[in-house]
C-alpha cells in the first residue's frame, strides 16, 4: 500500500517534502477499488467494456448504463466512483457541444482528451475541492472523410474533420485514458479498475499495434473484450456480474462512425466465447497443477 | 487517541480512498422511517409509514407529488428532501414548458444525481443526508429509481430505504418474479406487506401512519392505455388496503380486489 502523508495527505494540493499529491494517490485508490473498464483500439475501431457488478437483485436488469456516449463518434467508460463518472461525462458532452458551436465540426478524440486531461487536473490544483475517483477510457472515431462544415465559407477548413491535406493520413479510431492527476495517454489496449492487472496482461498478448493480417479485427476485438472482462472478473470476492459493450466502426463499418451498444447477438456471442475460453484457462491451470504434483511424488 | 483525521469535510479522501463525510450521509438515510417502491409493467407504487414526534403531533409526510407523472418517497432529513423535490418540481415544470411534453423519469433522476455530486466534490458543501425512491411513468412505461446521497442513482424492479428496510429488501428479493405481472391493486398489497417486514414489534400499520402513492398506465376496454397520474393516499383512503394485508386476513385477499378506495368501512 502506498505510504501514509503524516500530515500532508489532509488536504487537496499539498505537496509532501519528496513532491507528492497523497490526496491523488487516495483518489487513485477509489478507482482501483472500482468494477473493471476496458478499451481496445483495433485497426478498424474501437470497443469499450464494462464489468457492472450486481450489488442487489434488485436492481433492474440491464437498464443502469455505465458507457456513455459524448459525441456521435465518442464513448466513455469509468471506474470509481460512478457520482463523479457522470459529472465527467457531463463535462466531456459540454466540451463536444462547444466545440461544435466554434469550430463548427465533431471534436477530435485527442482535443477531447485534452480537454478533460485538463479538467481533472484543475481539481488536483485547489484546496476547496477533490480530486475526481475516477480513471475514464475515451474512445472515438475521428472521421476519414473529407466531411462538409455547417455553414463552411468557401472551400472550408483546410484542417481538421472537415478540410484534408493533401497524402496526409486523417482520421480513425482513437483511445485515451485519463487518471485522477489529469494525466493522460493515447493506447492501444487501456484497462482500469480492480481487474485491471489481469486485463492488461491480456491486452497485451493482442495485437493491436500493427496494420499485418494478423491483426485484430473489430469483431474478433468484442469478443477479446468480453473474454478479457470475464478474465478480470473475480468469482471468489464478487457475486455475479452484467457485461455491458460498446464500439465504434469507421463510416464503412458496421456502427457508421457512431458510438453505439454492439448488437444483442453479438453480444450474446461475445459471452458464450469468453464462458468457453475461461472455462478452458481453468481447465489447463488444473492440469498443469496435477502434473506438478506428481512430478513430486 | 484514534481520531479519524479524515471525516471532516466531503473534499478529503481517506488513503483507502473513501470519502467518510458521504458515508455519514448514507446512514442518515438509515435514521429515516422506512420506504418501499415497486414497479410492474403497469404501475409504479411508493408505499411509507410515517412517524409522529409525540403522541398528540401530526405525521411527518414522506410522500410527495413531484409532476403528474412523477413522485418521490423520502428517508432521511425532510428538508433536504424539500430542496430536491422543489429543485424537481421545477425542472419538471420547465422541461414541460419547452418541451410540452412529460420530462422522462431517467432525465430527471440524473439531474439530481449530478447535482448531488457537487455537493460531494467542493469544500464548504455537504452531501444531502436524505435517500429518495422515485416513481413515474413515460414512453417507456412505469420506472422505479433510487437516489443515494453520493449521488448514485440506479433504476429498479423493487426498493427499500430507510430503518430497517433490509427486511424490506428481503421481502422484495423473495418475491421479485411475482411483480412485473402486478397490477395495481396486487402491488400495493406486495408493497404493505414488505413495509411490515420493517415493522419494529408490536407496532402496525394505520392508517394514521401509512401512505401509499401510485402512478401507471392503466389498459382501457378499447385497448388504448391511458396514463394515472401519480395520486397519494393517506388516512381512511388506506384503510381497505391495510386491511387487506392484516394479518388475519392473509386467507382472503380477494375481499379487497375492488377499488380500495370506494369501501365505506
Amino acid at each position: 500500500m502506498t505510504s501514509i502523508g503524516t500530515g500532508y495527505d489532509l488536504a487537496n494540493s499539498i505537496f509532501s517534502p519528496d513532491g507528492r499529491n497523497f490526496q491523488v494517490e487516495y483518489a487513485m485508490k477509489a478507482v482501483e477499488n472500482g468494477s473493471t473498464s476496458i478499451g481496445i483500439r483495433c485497426k478498424d475501431g474501437i470497443v469499450l467494456a464494462a464489468e457492472k457488478v450486481i450489488t442487489s437483485k434488485l436492481l433492474k436488469q440491464g437498464a443502469n448504463k455505465r458507457i456513455a456516449t459524448v459525441d456521435r463518434h465518442l464513448g466513455i467508460v469509468y471506474s470509481g466512483m460512478i457520482p463523479d463518472g457522470r459529472h465527467f461525462v457531463d463535462r466531456a458532452r459540454d466540451e463536444a457541444r462547444g466545440w461544435r458551436d466554434n469550430y463548427k465540426t465533431p471534436i477530435s478524440t485527442k482535443d477531447l482528451a485534452g480537454r478533460m486531461g485538463g479538467y481533472m487536473q484543475a481539481y488536483t490544483l485547489y484546496q476547496s475541492v477533490r480530486p475526481f475517483g475516477i480513471t475514464a477510457i475515451i474512445g472515438g472515431y475521428d472521421s476519414e472523410l473529407d466531411t462538409p462544415v455547417e455553414g463552411e465559407v468557401g472551400s472550408g477548413p483546410s484542417v481538421g474533420a472537415g478540410g484534408k491535406v493533401e497524402g496526409k493520413k486523417h482520421g480513425g479510431p482513437f483511445l485515451y485514458m485519463v487518471e485522477p492527476s489529469g494525466l493522460y495517454w493515447g493506447y492501444y489496449g487501456a484497462a482500469t479498475g480492480k481487474g485491471r492487472q489481469a486485463a492488461k496482461a491480456e491486452l497485451e498478448k493482442l495485437d493491436l499495434s500493427s496494420d499485418g493480417e494478423s491483426s485484430l479485427t473489430l469483431e474478433q476485438a468484442v469478443k477479446e473484450a468480453a473474454r478479457i472482462i470475464y478474465v478480470a472478473h473475480d468469482d471468489n470476492k464478487d457475486k455475479e456480474f452484467e457485461l455491458e459493450m460498446t464500439w465504434i466502426s469507421g463510416a464503412d463499418g458496421p456502427t457508421k462512425g457512431r458510438h453505439q451498444e454492439v448488437p444483442e447477438a453479438l453480444r450474446k456471442e461475445a459471452e458464450k466465447y469468453a464462458e468457453r475460453m475461461t472455462a478452458k484457462d481453468i481447465e489447463e491451470e488444473e492440469e498443469t497443477k496435477e502434473g506438478g504434483d506428481k512430478m513430486e511424488e | 487517541m484514534f481520531r479519524n483525521n479524515y471525516d471532516n469535510d466531503s473534499v478529503t479522501f481517506s488513503p483507502q480512498g473513501r470519502i467518510f463525510q458521504v458515508e455519514y450521509a448514507a446512514e442518515a438515510v438509515k435514521q429515516g422511517s422506512v420506504v418501499v417502491g415497486i414497479a410492474s409493467k403497469t404501475h409504479a407504487v411508493l408505499v411509507a409509514i410515517k412517524r409522529n414526534a409525540e403522541e398528540l403531533s401530526s405525521y411527518q409526510k414522506k410522500l410527495f407529488p413531484i409532476d403528474e407523472h412523477v413522485g418521490i418517497a423520502i428517508a432521511g432529513l425532510t428538508s433536504d428532501a424539500r430542496v430536491l423535490s422543489n429543485f424537481m418540481k421545477q425542472q419538471s415544470l420547465g422541461h414541460r414548458l419547452t418541451y410540452g411534453r412529460n420530462m422522462p423519469v431517467r432525465t430527471l433522476v440524473d439531474m439530481i444525481g449530478s447535482k448531488a455530486q457537487i455537493n460531494t466534490q467542493h469544500y464548504g458543501k455537504r452531501p444531502y443526508g436524505v435517500g429518495l425512491l422515485v416513481a413515474g411513468v413515460d414512453d417507456h412505461g412505469p420506472h422505479l429509481f433510487e437516489f443515494q446521497p453520493s449521488g448514485m442513482t440506479e433504476e429498479m424492479v423493487a426498493f427499500a430505504i430507510g430503518a430497517r428496510s433490509q427486511m424490506a429488501r428481503t421481502y422484495l428479493e423473495k418475491n421479485l418474479e411475482a411483480f412485473a405481472d402486478c397490477g395495481r391493486e396486487e402491488l400495493i398489497r406486495h408493497g404493505l406487506k414488505a413495509l411490515k417486514e420493517s415493522l419494529v414489534q408490536d407496532r402496525e400499520l394505520t392508517i394514521d401512519n401509512t401512505s401509499v402513492a401510485i402512478v401507471g398506465v392503466e389498459k382501457q376496454e378499447d385497448g388504448t392505455t391511458k396514463p394515472q397520474p401519480f395520486m397519494v393516499y393517506d388516512g381512511q383512503d388506506v384503510s381497505a388496503w391495510i386491511e387487506s394485508v392484516a394479518d388475519n386476513q392473509e386467507a382472503a385477499p380477494a375481499a379487497a380486489e375492488g377499488e380500495g378506495m370506494d369501501v365505506d368501512s
